[in-house]
């Protein structure tokens, strides 16, 4: 079989080893760490556009995660809406969001824009705090009912894992589009030189909101979903330390590519479960690696932007001597 | 007939005056090299007509549309496209990918019609394949197609953005030291290219250092010194002009 047969098979093969997963795995626990994963590879499709692809930073991911989880909650427990409404509605409020944030960034370059956006994820952690009789403030928000799709309610665990991945599926395949056909050069672009980008006649303030827009529309979906697969949220789960995280498996994933910060994203979801996934692991060590988490993606962070700047998808890239961005 | 007519362009920094009441003409589908000594406001200039830097002063029509006040990216929709004194590539992206982003000025499919794969934006991404072949072909650089812009050589980068600034489609293209870095026969090449394009029916303005280059492809010279325009002409004029030969020689500048 040649590279290129083989390259065309690989995410082939692995879709359908995700789609089969339920059936391999009967314990619920372990389908719903895979369903995290699913949700967290969602967020990280969105962060590998904005970053991987575009070149802008965003230390505030979370937030947009956030908006989308509370939107799901109020608009299906306060206003009643069917879920698939509340679904996107979620995903729109936090792209409007993302829309906002968006304009500010369009004078703000590198740390600048970081700033902005780290800004604007304690901005909306505190507003989650605070804006109690909305948001149930520190004592979080619950009650939230399964999804639903039409008459079809989602509630067991190899569902809600179908549900989860089927959305992660659909948007990895638009993202796919987006980043292969004229967009996507002009993401590409606008990292690699903004002069040049200009110069081409590349629309960069365009191309900078609409990217901004579909990543948080994309980390408002995954918000919505876990909202709907937990049925509680509250706010320590939409802190600066999740946005790390979401960074760390895009940064870890590489750049120019959505296959690395996929595998990145599942890769580091499954690391904050080791004690369920490896039956013999001494419950310290799996607690040691779940109290220095954040403190093991700060330099994950540091060892690629150091070492290997392209992350996993660059490793792969040079392991097969060059090749385009898949 | 004149395609682009700049009249009194001023551009100021702080107490500087890097251009001083510059007016000149380039008439279309001629050569028209831009020469000074190091400092001379060449870049200055090319900066204002593009859209990079918004001049205090004057204006310039190209084909009697104003550019002053307009961005990089209305510039080159009105047909002007530029490559830069140190060139911006892509660098992650080859040499083929940097020259199809130059097909988005004429490209109009977006975000959407990518998502769903319209034909649209297959149809937009197959004409710009097919454009940065034709054009890396006609400048005499296709085996570079699929090599990434960082492991060029000096002297491909620069036409690799010249084949980029051509797959705008522009009717102007403003090189900026296109020859810097090119051995001699890649300068000769460089030549033969500008000769294309010009024929190809593309107005040509060059900034260039290179006198033996800028004497055998300009149809016309303007001479910018200390931000002025001390001379304007054919180039067996210019060679002769006592103000030009003052200036590259008696302001002490050894840059020749």
């Amino acid at each position: 079989m040649s590279a290129r047969t083989l390259r065309a098979l690989a995410p082939l093969v692995a879709a359908a080893f995700v789609a089969v997963l339920p059936l391999l795995v009967s314990d619920r626990f372990l389908l719903k760490i895979f369903t995290f994963a699913g949700i967290n590879a969602l967020v990280v499709t969105g962060l590998a556009l904005l970053f991987g692809y575009a070149g802008q930073v965003s230390l505030g991911h979370a937030a947009f995660v956030g908006l989308g989880a509370y939107t799901c909650a109020l608009c299906t427990v306060r206003l009643d809406w069917p879920w698939l409404l509340a679904f996107a509605a979620s995903g729109a409020v936090a792209a409007l969001g993302g829309l906002v944030l968006a304009l500010p960034s369009l004078r703000l370059k590198g740390h600048y824009l970081a700033m902005a956006t780290l800004g604007f994820g304690v901005l909306m952690s505190i507003v989650f705090v605070e804006a109690e009789p909305v948001t149930g403030g520190v004592d979080g928000f619950g009650g939230i009912p399964f999804p639903s799709l039409g008459p079809l309610l989602v509630r067991d665990a190899a569902s809600l894992y179908w549900l989860v991945w089927g959305t992660v599926a659909i948007a990895v395949v638009a993202a796919f589009n987006v980043t292969s056909l004229r967009p996507g050069r002009a993401m590409r672009a606008l990292h690699g030189s903004e002069q040049g980008a200009q110069a081409s006649g590349v629309d960069v303030v365009g191309v900078k909101v609409r990217t901004f827009v579909a990543s948080a529309l994309l980390a408002g979906l995954a918000g919505a979903l876990y909202a709907s697969v937990v049925g509680f949220i509250s706010p320590s789960i939409f802190t600066f330390a999740a946005s790390i995280t979401f960074l760390a498996m895009t940064v870890l994933g590489g750049t120019g590519s959505l296959a690395g910060p996929l595998v990145a994203a599942v890769l580091l979801t499954l690391l904050q479960y080791l004690d369920a996934l490896i039956p013999g692991i001494p419950t310290e060590t799996a607690q040691a690696l779940q109290r220095y988490q954040e403190d093991i993606y700060g330099l994950a962070i540091i060892l690629v932007v150091v070492f290997a700047p392209a992350g996993l998808a660059g490793l792969w890239r040079r392991r097969r001597g060059g090749g385009e961005a898949a | 007939m004149s395609l682009l007519q700049a009249r009194n362009v001023t551009k100021r920094f702080g107490g500087l005056v890097a251009v001083d009441d510059v007016s000149f003409e380039v008439f279309e589908g001629t050569i028209k090299a831009l020469i000074g000594p190091n400092g001379a406001g060449k870049s200055t200039l090319f900066n204002a007509l593009t859209g990079f830097d918004r001049p205090d002063g004057g204006s310039v029509l190209f084909d009697g549309a104003e550019l002053v006040g307009r961005t990089p990216r209305e510039t080159v929709h009105a047909g002007v496209a530029r490559t830069f004194q140190n060139t911006r590539l892509f660098e992650e992206m080859t040499a083929g990918e940097n020259v199809m982003v130059g097909s988005q000025a004429r490209q109009r499919s977006g975000f959407l019609a990518a998502m769903l794969r319209l034909p649209a934006a297959v149809a937009d991404d197959r004409d710009a394949r097919a454009e940065a072949g034709r054009l890396l072909r006609l400048i005499g650089i296709e085996e570079w197609l699929d090599a990434p812009a960082a492991d060029l050589p000096a002297g491909i980068r620069r036409l690799v953005e010249i084949a980029r600034a051509l797959a705008t489609g522009p009717r102007l293209l403003l090189l900026d030291e296109p020859a810097a870095g090119l051995n001699l026969t890649e300068t000769r090449e460089l030549v033969q290219t500008l000769f294309r394009v010009r024929d190809s029916g593309v107005t040509v303005v060059v900034v260039e250092h290179d006198m033996g280059l800028v004497m055998e492809v300009s149809d016309e010279i303007i001479v910018l010194d200390r931000g002025r325009r001390i001379a304007e002409g054919p180039p067996r004029i210019i060679q002769k002009d006592p103000a030009v030969i003052a200036a590259y020689l008696g302001g002490g500048d050894e840059d020749v």
